[in-house]
């Protein structure tokens, strides 16, 4: 649900992109100091770029749990900090398809803000699930990989108010990669359009849909740990058509992979809002629709 | 015809989409791979299967304990109990170097040549 407007008290954050910019600097360094990787077991690429998601699908048969938490922090004045957190069962049925579906948690600590009313709480969220196909594999000889997905999502706590709603959220997304370096260096690309309807008790029905892309580099600097970094695009409309234009954001920062054991990983990323604008605000960064800064942080077990 | 039969038929047409998207080896006969894990490694290392074939691999564990065939290429994995055989389906392939290995024993590699 998107809020109204906010005045402005700080200016936009570079520190995102000081940080990608470090971070492929260490990787490259880092990296050519490392072994020879042609010797390294072939990595699954789905979680290795942060925000963007790769296209891997699992292995067939392959089972997996996951707590995935995606903070978002920071609006235009007072306090604001919201948590929604996936507890997600993800199976591979066949060596094409891959099925994910869970519960959300979601946690809204807000204070002193013009616009969105003072909480702090902890709920229930809604519940999703995720159909994921692959129509492009990669082999030895085709180093693109390419994979559809769908992703119903209903939610009873409204992600950027914590007000109870009812929202109704079909994200779909390309997830295509790229290995450019032989176990060595990846590259990501998703394509997003998320067309959302929300009602509420006091303010009806709204339509809204966002849409963009990313672009992500990740760079495996041993056969267990990837770094990289990742820009974001986004568009916002008040209509699922692309008819009503709000504003648009341009998000950036480091990831992180690490595979712990040969069945459990973790992946991090953190995303600034390094530009932005709102539709009719001359203020700069769009904090009406999007917030200064988004963390994400998984933990996944294979069996 | 009513609504309600195009509505079904639309249902049923849907289903066997999924359902067709789910197995997609199809009913083509398969290509046969045999590989023997013994002492902690695959023999042969490299194995040759024709393109655009569904493979069977037979995966015969001569060692004293459970081995995990797994590749992220072929995207299957399949735990093989000690002195025992494990079959791995895999679906038609394209030509190129598909590598496989024991998740148990990081020194057990292989390789499945599609040409």
């Amino acid at each position: 649900m998107r809020p109204t407007r906010y005045p402005a008290t700080r200016s936009t954050p570079h520190a995102a992109l000081a940080i990608c910019a470090l971070t492929a600097l260490l990787g490259g360094t880092a990296a050519a100091r490392a072994e020879d990787p042609s010797s390294w077991r072939e990595i699954e690429t789905k979680y290795i770029f942060g925000f963007t998601t790769g296209s891997g699908i699992g292995l067939e048969g392959e089972k997996e749990v996951t707590v995935d938490t995606v903070g978002r922090f920071g609006k235009r004045d007072g306090h604001y900090a919201a948590t929604e957190t996936k507890y997600e069962f993800e199976f591979t049925p066949s060596q094409f398809v891959q099925i994910e579906f869970g519960a959300l948690g979601s946690t809204h600590n807000i204070g002193g803000m013009t616009d969105l009313d003072g909480r702090n709480q902890a709920a229930f969220g809604g519940g999703f699930a995720e159909f994921r196909y692959l129509a492009v594999e990669r082999t030895s000889n085709n180093p693109l990989s390419v994979t559809l997905a769908v992703e119903p999502t209903v939610r009873f706590i409204d992600e950027t108010s914590g007000a109870r709603v009812h929202n109704y959220e079909f994200e779909t997304t390309v997830n295509a990669d790229l290995e450019l370096l032989k176990n060595r260096l990846y590259a990501g690309v998703n394509l997003l359009y998320e067309p959302e309807v929300t009602k509420t008790a006091t303010e009806g029905t709204q339509r809204e849909a966002t849409f963009g892309g990313s672009a992500a580099l990740a760079v495996r600097l041993a056969p267990n740990l990837l770094i990289g970094g990742e820009v974001w695009y986004l568009r916002h409309y008040d209509s699922p058509t692309l008819s009503a234009f709000t504003g648009d954001t341009l998000m950036a920062g480091p990831t992180l992979y690490v595979k712990f054991t040969s069945k459990m990983f973790m992946t991090a990323a953190w995303n600034a809002q390094i530009w932005g604008r709102e539709v009719g605000n001359p203020l700069p960064l769009n904090l009406a629709e999007f917030q200064r800064h988004r963390a994400r942080l998984k933990f996944a077990y294979e069996f | 015809m009513s609504a309600a039969t195009m509505t079904m038929r639309t249902w049923i047409l849907a289903a066997v989409g999924a359902i067709a998207l789910l197995q997609p080896s199809w009913a083509e006969p398969a290509a046969e791979v045999r590989v023997t894990y013994s002492n902690g490694q695959f023999q042969p290392g490299v194995v040759n299967a024709p393109v655009d074939k569904p493979v069977v691999i037979h995966v015969r564990n001569l060692d004293a304990k459970a081995l995990e065939f797994e590749s992220t290429s072929l995207r299957v994995e399949k735990v093989v109990a000690a002195q025992s055989e494990g079959i791995v389906n895999v679906r038609a392939l394209k030509p190129g170097r598909y590598e496989f290995y024991d998740d148990f024993n990081d020194k057990a590699r292989g390789a499945l040549i599609v040409e």
